[in-house]
């Protein structure tokens, strides 16, 4: 389609196709929050952090810490933005290292 | 040496005269650090109404490495971490400041009294955050990494930096105490 047709054109975008891509990255692809190991946050430290957070039983909050230590790094929550920044701003708040980032396992 | 004490629902503390000097010198250092009362230090502003209002000022990241570790860039890209700490940063920091603010209030009394005792009717998750705070700042000025300890074994007793690693190790005792009680 040429960028005179107009229509379903605006400044030169395919609006259609761009949304129809947005939302499909949206949909395949959520946000993912990521904790990271440190040589100083106490390991039944971190798992109080996540059991208090995410409401994880003790033997998940474990299992994640345990992740966090061997892997270096471990996902702890995946869903919309907004939620995973809530997630990272709170444990900013208690000291863990958390970021996030569109999920790149697809 | 001082340990917590559970008491229902609240914790209790005994602490040399020493001890309560040594927490409570770190919490006003670390507060000072945090901009006490002042959250826009480091803006790139010279109008502090203007960098509460304006989402279009700059917010740079924190040069002191300690603040770094505090206040982390939440994403890898640059831009994206920029716009997080715009909205968020004065959030963390507000939160941290309450929570050492009231760690000192409650080390004040024994300080001030200028002796030995007990800080009672203390909140686990208050002094769970501030005791890793303090450890997480220390932990920057000692570089601490998985030979950290074995380090501040072998380090003679006349080293200065020995008795840093000493309250950092200590913090980190006191930490994993209260821990074992919730």
């Amino acid at each position: 389609m040429s960028e005179e047709s107009a229509g379903s054109t605006f400044g030169g975008v395919d609006t259609l196709t761009d949304i129809d891509a947005a939302l499909h990255e949206l949909l395949d692809r959520p946000w993912i929050c990521l904790v990271w190991d440190d040589p100083v946050n106490l390991m039944s430290y971190v798992i109080f952090v996540f059991k208090k957070i995410f409401g994880f039983s003790h033997e998940r909050a474990n299992e994640l810490m345990l992740l966090v230590h061997n892997e270096g790094r471990a996902v702890v929550a995946s869903g919309s933005r907004e939620e995973m920044e809530r997630y990272v701003q709170s444990l900013h708040e208690h000291g863990l290292w958390a970021t996030l980032q569109r999920d790149d396992k697809i | 040496m001082s340990n917590f004490e559970r008491a229902g629902n609240a914790y209790s503390l005994d602490l040399t005269l020493d001890e309560a000097h040594i927490l409570i010198n770190l919490v006003e250092q670390l507060l000072e650090l945090l901009g006490e009362g002042d959250f826009f230090h480091h803006y790139d502003t010279t109008d502090p109404f203007a960098a509460l209002m304006s989402m279009q000022q700059e917010v740079v990241a924190p040069d002191d490495p300690v603040l770094m570790r505090l206040l982390p860039n939440a994403y890898a890209d640059p831009e994206a971490a920029g716009d997080f700490r715009r909205f968020t940063e004065s959030t963390i920091r507000s939160t941290k400041q309450r929570i050492l603010r009231e760690v000192r209030a409650h080390l004040a009394i024994l300080v001030d009294e200028d002796k030995a005792g007990t800080v009672a009717d203390l909140e686990a998750d208050t002094w769970l955050i501030a005791l890793n705070d303090l450890r997480l700042a220390l932990s920057v000025r000692l570089e601490i990494n998985e030979e950290s300890f074995d380090l501040f074994e072998s380090l003679p007793d006349e080293d200065p930096q020995k008795s840093i690693y000493a309250v950092y190790y200590w913090l980190g005792w006191l930490q994993e105490n209260l821990l074992n009680l919730l």
